[in-house]
């Protein structure tokens, strides 16, 4: 499956309603759809915020090769931005002191079983790897 | 859909998806706690790093006031990302 979505916060609900597609027809797990929707959301909203794409959209493409999901999000920028890389979260900050920044990132890449970004012809590319139970 | 009441007990229950699209109105809530209240979060099917960033910002206003937010009643995959988020060492989780 593969569908643009505009590159906009209130485009999560058609995007898990893809994600919710896909999975129906899949038959893919709650807790795996649960990984990939948090995912998902974690490195749209990022590029959202961050990215430095010069288009209004973002692909977004599904597919299942026996028990692995893979799911790629594609964004056209002039500059490879790799959001993928570790980020700081502040585990080690005070209680009082701590923000959340970086937080949904470390959390997707300790869910999910693989991650990887590239950067070609012009094309962002993040692909997220789960493993299936089943 | 997520949707966020506040019961005749006090109880602050959670329903649906709290994701990064539905912050503003859980962050409405959460902002109007003046005392310690227990957090229901059994009808919460999901939440994000969008949302635990408002739970964050609720308990360091809370303690401030010697105050805090209970989180009750976790499906396993919030309780996953939570501990992920090493969250569990903030809040009392029940």
């Amino acid at each position: 499956m593969r569908r643009q979505f505009e590159k906009d916060i209130r485009s999560l609900d058609a995007i898990f309603g893809f994600l919710r597609k896909f999975a129906d027809e899949e038959g893919i797990d709650g807790q795996s759809s649960y990984v990939l929707n948090l995912a998902v959301e974690e490195f749209f909203t990022n590029i959202v915020k961050y990215g430095r794409g010069t288009g209004n959209e973002i692909c977004l493409e599904a597919f299942r090769d026996g028990r692995t999901v893979t799911v790629r999000l594609e964004e056209e920028t002039p500059v490879p931005f790799d959001v993928t890389r570790p980020t700081k979260t502040q585990f080690d900050v005070p209680f009082e002191d701590r923000k959340p920044g970086g937080l949904g990132i470390h959390i997707a890449r300790e869910m999910l079983d693989g991650l990887s970004y590239d950067y070609v012809d012009g094309t962002s590319r993040i692909t997220l790897i789960k493993n299936l139970e089943r | 859909m997520f949707s966020i009441t506040v019961n005749d007990r006090g109880i602050v229950v959670l329903t649906g998806r709290l994701d990064a699209a539905q912050t503003d109105r859980a962050r409405e809530v959460f902002s109007a706690l003046e005392a310690s209240a227990i957090v229901d979060f059994k009808d919460l099917d999901y939440i994000s790093s969008a949302g635990l960033g408002v739970l964050l910002a609720t308990q360091q206003r809370l303690k401030k006031e010697g105050k805090a937010i209970k989180l009750v009643n976790m499906n396993r995959m919030v309780r996953d990302v939570f501990r992920i988020a090493r969250f569990d060492l903030i809040f009392e989780i029940e």
